[in-house]
């Protein structure tokens, strides 16, 4: 019943996730990774404006204001651009077969792709993987249309190498330092506005659950418009953004710059800043981890996108959790995963390559981790020491082994007396809730009653657990050194054994 | 006989909402100059000092403040002012509510307020305790006015009794009504005025609810026919008009504090508004 309210934040996931994923592939090739707090920031300033000129912060005119604002953000940006990042202009630009090569890529280059995933990805195995390209991609400007990102990288660092002359800027610095100033400025008029602070404080928060079906029809068709445009000029767009020379390449900036703010500004209102840019860069650097080809990046980028949609709405249902917030977090643990999964894959192949020799960086990792974590249990037995909690309650025996028979009696009957005052608490808690809500009657005295004997049993409960809380300390003492020592001891020796193993 | 040339110095008073600087003013009247040191709007929890507020502050002979957690910028900024007046808490008179949260809790949830819950101003009926303490700090400070400080106390208590009955005949139709709050804001105000409430919709402010939360709100909402949203200004609009359209309820938003809406000019005309806008609200 209460998942029909997760429907409309779902589907505004969706939504967010189409055009995200792909500006996002934009964002992370101009390597402009925080414009979108920096635009999304400016057209709150915009609101806050909005409220100086004397308009409620939820009418049109704020809204205008906004816009305006966001159109300043995008010229400045598209102005900057000019001055920070440069284009060799001695390459030659074939920009016609640009889009279409990177569509309709022959499956011969997967197992560059897949050469390319073994390795770390550092400047020199770029290049060797350069070399053994198959010889027709030996073209230069071919080659670099395959990798946005670097080539972007390149591009600018390549421009800097030789006789550059002057220093150049990163853009990320213009973007920092719009965002830092737009953010100030607000702070300073909201000090003098007495009304409004607060809306122009949930522009920036969003609110997932808060979102209705008419801000989803409307954020579909604005970005299905938007989705147009980039589609109808796909060519010097994706030009632009990887780096290769355009002709009027600060118009088409500006509008990347400006459907690029509409999207923001749009997004942010309804999902904040925290869901937008994470929408934004996850599934662009999966997908850039993952595959070659815009199109497939893309569509890894859509995957990730909707998994991570679905998977933080899920969780954030079933484990009673804000839902933005848990979007987020999953966002995150996906990111994890496929790092984790990457670096698995590159340890088998290695292994097949090199047998067990190459386990032994991780053997060293592991005994190192190992033998620091019972040192601390040695020198701080008292401390906060999280795995051997975990395992204590996984295996009860690990912490009992250490108590005295009468201890381990108190120890069971705390834990008796938890589970019963917890069930209890329970119970109570839901009379007193139907009391509260009108379900059941119940007279004055009664209810005070119930009131004091809640606050008394909680308390009897907490009681139990700081009993447990010291059985567990003086476990610990025992712990500390018939345990701490041995697992140094033996982290040391796993750490020193794989060590040789490095060296053979 | 003859008067004094001298008039007195007044006092210099530091109030920390406009609440209690409209409560020391009622008392000090031109005995006393006194300014709030923060603006009704700004989050009381994370606010930067301004250089005009240290300079209040140590100037100030008398500092009036909320006391409990309410403050959790003070005690820096009195640092950074190297400033030591007179401290007047005013909670010290107050019967606070929600203090029956265990000293240890058994389920470490959050608790925003584990003192007590700070909204105590919003019961008409504190203003007695809270301006009882205020006249002996101002006549610790200017003995010779209490007599005035005592005189000026008790017309505005004359006028707040008046007051009282009226709130209180406006209300009287809908005692009893259950409501839903958007932050913990309204436990003081609703047992003044007699109203149940049932649940709050943000638990933590700024934490936005979990669906399971508010799924099950808006279930016990429609069951229990609970038609009423009490919001303050800095509520989270989108998620209460989600709440309010699942539920057919009515968002009805109060102003906790002085300044912090333009009818609510001083501490009585606070309740003025509130009453008034609440007896709209539920009359329809």
């Amino acid at each position: 019943m209460t998942w029909d309210l997760l429907l409309l934040p779902l589907l505004a996931c969706l939504v967010l996730t189409g055009i995200h994923a792909y500006l996002g592939l934009h964002v992370l090739a101009r390597g402009v990774i925080f414009v979108d707090l920096a635009l999304a920031q400016v057209a709150a300033l915009g609101m806050t404006a909005a409220l100086l000129a004397g308009h409620a912060p939820e009418s049109n005119a704020a809204y205008a204001w906004a816009l305006g604002f966001t159109v300043l953000g995008a010229l400045l940006f598209a102005l900057t651009r000019e001055n920070t990042t440069r284009t060799p202009k001695d390459r030659p630009a074939p920009r016609n077969d640009v889009t279409r090569d990177r569509e309709d890529r022959p499956a011969t280059r997967n197992d560059v792709s897949r050469d390319r995933e073994d390795r770390p990805a550092t400047r020199n195995d770029v290049s060797r993987d350069r070399e053994d390209r198959p010889a027709t991609r030996n073209d230069v400007s071919r080659d670099r249309e395959d990798r946005p990102g670097e080539s972007g990288a390149r591009n600018r660092w390549g421009g800097l190498g030789g006789a550059a002359g002057a220093p150049q800027l990163h853009q990320e610095a213009i973007i920092g330092i719009v965002y830092a100033v737009a953010a100030a400025v607000t702070v300073l008029v909201l000090d003098r506005v007495a009304q409004g602070g607060e809306q122009i404080k949930q522009l920036l928060v969003g609110s997932l659950l808060g979102v209705t079906r008419d801000d989803v029809v409307r954020l579909a068709g604005l970005y299905a418009l938007v989705g147009a445009l980039h589609w109808l000029c796909r060519r010097p767009l994706l030009s632009l953004s990887l780096g290769d020379d355009v002709r009027g390449a600060r118009a088409w900036d500006f509008v990347f710059y400006l459907t690029f703010g509409l999207v923001v500004t749009s997004s942010v209102r309804i999902a904040g800043v925290l869901l937008v840019f994470s929408y934004l860069i996850v599934p662009a650097v999966i997908g850039t981890w993952l595959a070659d080809t815009i199109a497939r990046r893309l569509a890894i980028g859509w995957t990730v996108g909707v998994v991570a949609s679905v998977a933080g709405l899920g969780a954030s249902f079933v484990w009673d959790l804000p839902a933005g917030a848990t979007v987020v977090a999953v966002f995150g643990a996906l990111l994890a995963l496929v790092a984790f999964a990457r670096a698995l894959a590159r340890l088998v192949t290695r292994m097949r390559r090199d047998g067990r020799r190459a386990l032994a960086g991780v053997g060293v990792g592991i005994g190192v981790v190992i033998a620091l974590a019972g040192l601390a249990l040695a020198a701080l037995p008292h401390a906060d020491h999280l795995w051997l909690d975990a395992l204590e309650r996984g295996i009860p025996r690990i912490q009992l082994a250490f108590l005295s028979d009468r201890e381990r009696r108190v120890d069971a009957e705390a834990r008796a007396a938890i589970a019963h005052g917890t069930g209890e608490l329970a119970k109570l808690r839901a009379l007193a809730a139907d009391v509260r809500w009108g379900h059941r009657d119940l007279p004055a005295e009664e209810r005070e009653r119930l009131r004091q004997f809640l606050a008394g049993r909680d308390e009897l409960v907490a009681g139990d657990r700081l009993v447990l809380a010291t059985l567990r300390a003086r476990a610990r003492e025992r712990q500390r050194f018939v345990l701490g020592l041995p697992l140094a001891v033996a982290g040391a020796v796993v750490a020193l054994a794989s060590l040789r193993g490095v060296r053979h | 006989m003859l008067t004094p040339l001298l008039v007195a110095a007044t006092v210099i008073v530091a109030a920390t909402t406009t609440d209690l600087r409209d409560l020391v003013a009622a008392v000090g009247g031109d005995r006393v100059s006194v300014e709030s040191l923060t603006e009704p709007r700004a989050d009381p929890h994370a606010r930067e000092i301004h250089p005009r507020q240290l300079a209040r502050l140590r100037a100030a002979q008398v500092l009036v403040r909320i006391g409990l957690d309410h403050e959790s910028w003070l005690p820096r900024a009195l640092r950074a002012a190297r400033a030591t007046p007179r401290d007047l808490d005013a909670s010290r008179g107050i019967a606070l509510l929600d203090t029956e949260t265990a000293r240890l809790s058994a389920d470490r949830r959050p608790h925003v307020h584990a003192f007590g819950n700070t909204h105590y101003w919003l019961d008409p009926e504190n203003a007695r305790p809270i301006t009882a303490l205020i006249v002996d700090a101002l006549a610790a400070v200017d003995s010779a006015g209490r007599g005035v400080f005592v005189a000026n106390r008790e017309r505005f208590l004359r006028d707040l009794d008046a007051r009282l009955a009226r709130w209180r005949r406006a209300l009287r139709p809908y005692a009893g009504t259950r409501v839903v709050v958007a932050h913990d804001t309204w436990p003081y105000f609703a047992r003044r005025f007699d109203l149940t409430i049932v649940a709050t919709v943000e638990e933590q402010p700024g934490v936005p609810p979990s669906p399971r939360h508010l799924g099950a709100l808006i279930a016990q909402m429609k069951t229990s026919g609970v038609r009423a949203i009490l919001a303050e200004p800095g509520a989270p609009t989108a998620v209460l008009a989600r709440v309010a359209a699942e539920t057919g309820a009515r968002v009805i938003t109060l102003v906790p504090s002085v300044g912090a809406d333009p009818e609510a000019t001083d501490y009585l005309a606070l309740f003025d508004v509130n009453v008034r806008r609440l007896a709209d609200a539920l009359a329809r």
